[in-house]
């Protein structure tokens, strides 16, 4: 009888791995992110609050939740009547902590134990990111987006400089953060796991 | 008993001895990279002049494309520049749902990686083609949110579909690097 030599089973590449376990943790980590979101915003604007205020004197910026997704920006010293000067949606900061979770669970070959310590620094830092967006958001409502009011208090210099902070805070650095922060993290697995280039 | 040292005239530093700045040297350049060619082409596209000449002629193509697909799945729409309309539903597609973000991610990666030009060249254009079939999937699935399920159209739009079509370039350029890119150089000792 002849003996019957089992083909070697082609494992995936490490990319392909990578792509197969985000798909995998993607319903599983929006679904805690959703879960945790109404406290995340609640810590977000009474951090984002204190920040704001260590700016101005005298304090007069309170962030007022206004349900599980959205807040206001009030100021106490604008007459009652207008003192609630704009409205955000605080979920929308930040969305991309799902994007995080998956690209760092997703990771193959390596330990648990490294992979979880370094989802939490990036989430760390994601934190503050957050904080920090909020507090620019409100800076940019005040510059540019109450009227008269901006124009008074506000040059043409400063108007430029919190529109354009907060426009690369808001579109390319959200986005790309939990890229970059994976790429930091995981940069010599990727290439460690490179295969001979193609073409 | 005698130990035996082994007598080494140059004996490699411990990893802890070189500097944070040369033990991550191929990190840190992409990293820097990454940032600046991102903020550049964050910066570049909020001209108005970039804005009117470049952005909004493509969203608009982005429309007209997006249009054509849904008249195919009988939703009669009509196009009117970056608007689409029908009597049930209409959106006007905007930064953020044009796919040049995501685009603008993978350019700044695929330039700051180290590779050849060639297999940049053929990243991007794949990639920028595969990046915008996913966003005009994106389009075609959010009209029909905002035409059956009107409810879930503000969470499907940002949360969502924004974090696929990201996580989708992002996973497009590990694809790349891992697969395409020639390894990096061993670095002279």
């Amino acid at each position: 009888m002849a003996a019957t030599k089992a083909a070697p089973i082609a494992r995936p590449s490490w990319a392909l791995r990578l792509v197969r376990n985000a798909l995998l943790w993607m319903v599983p980590v929006a679904l805690l992110w959703l879960l945790v979101t109404p406290v995340y915003n609640r810590f977000l604007l009474g951090s984002a609050e204190n920040l704001v205020r260590l700016t101005e004197y005298p304090s007069v910026t309170d962030l007022l939740r206004k349900d599980n997704h959205f807040a206001y920006i009030s100021r106490r010293d604008f007459p009652p009547a207008t003192s609630l000067v704009h409205s955000f949606r605080v979920t929308d900061v930040h969305f991309h902590l799902i994007m995080l979770g998956v690209l760092f669970l997703a990771v193959p070959a390596v330990p648990w134990r490294r992979r979880l310590e370094n989802l939490g620094w990036a989430f760390l830092i994601t934190i503050f990111f957050d904080i920090f967006r909020i507090f620019f958001y409100v800076k940019f409502t005040y510059a540019t987006q109450l009227g008269p009011w901006s124009a008074a208090h506000y040059g043409a210099f400063s108007r430029n400089f919190w529109g354009l902070t907060y426009h690369v805070l808001d579109l390319a650095f959200k986005f790309a953060l939990p890229f970059l922060l994976w790429v930091g993290f995981y940069y010599q697995d990727l290439t460690a796991e490179m295969q001979p280039a193609r073409g | 008993m005698a130990r035996k040292t082994p007598v080494s005239p140059k004996k490699p530093p411990a990893a802890e001895e070189v500097p944070f700045w040369r033990r991550n040297r191929r990190e840190l350049t992409f990293l820097i990279l990454f940032a600046v060619l991102l903020g550049a082409g964050f910066s570049l596209i909020s001209l108005n002049w970039v804005n009117d000449h470049a952005i909004e002629p493509l969203t608009a193509g982005i429309a007209r494309t997006s249009g054509a697909v849904l008249n195919l799945l009988g939703q009669k729409v009509t196009m009117a520049g970056t608007v689409i309309r029908s009597p049930r539903f209409a959106v006007n597609i905007r930064n953020g749902c044009n796919g040049v973000e995501a685009m603008l991610i993978f350019l700044a990666a695929v330039l700051a990686f180290p590779a050849s030009w060639k297999s940049r060249l053929a990243g991007l254009g794949l990639g920028i083609i595969a990046i915008q079939v996913v966003n005009l999937i994106r389009v075609v699935v959010l009209f029909l949110t905002g035409v059956y399920f009107p409810k879930i159209f503000d969470t499907s739009h940002t949360v969502i579909w924004q974090t696929i079509v990201i996580l989708f370039g992002v996973m497009l350029w590990i694809f790349w690097a891992n697969r395409f890119a020639a390894p990096p150089a061993e670095p002279a000792a």
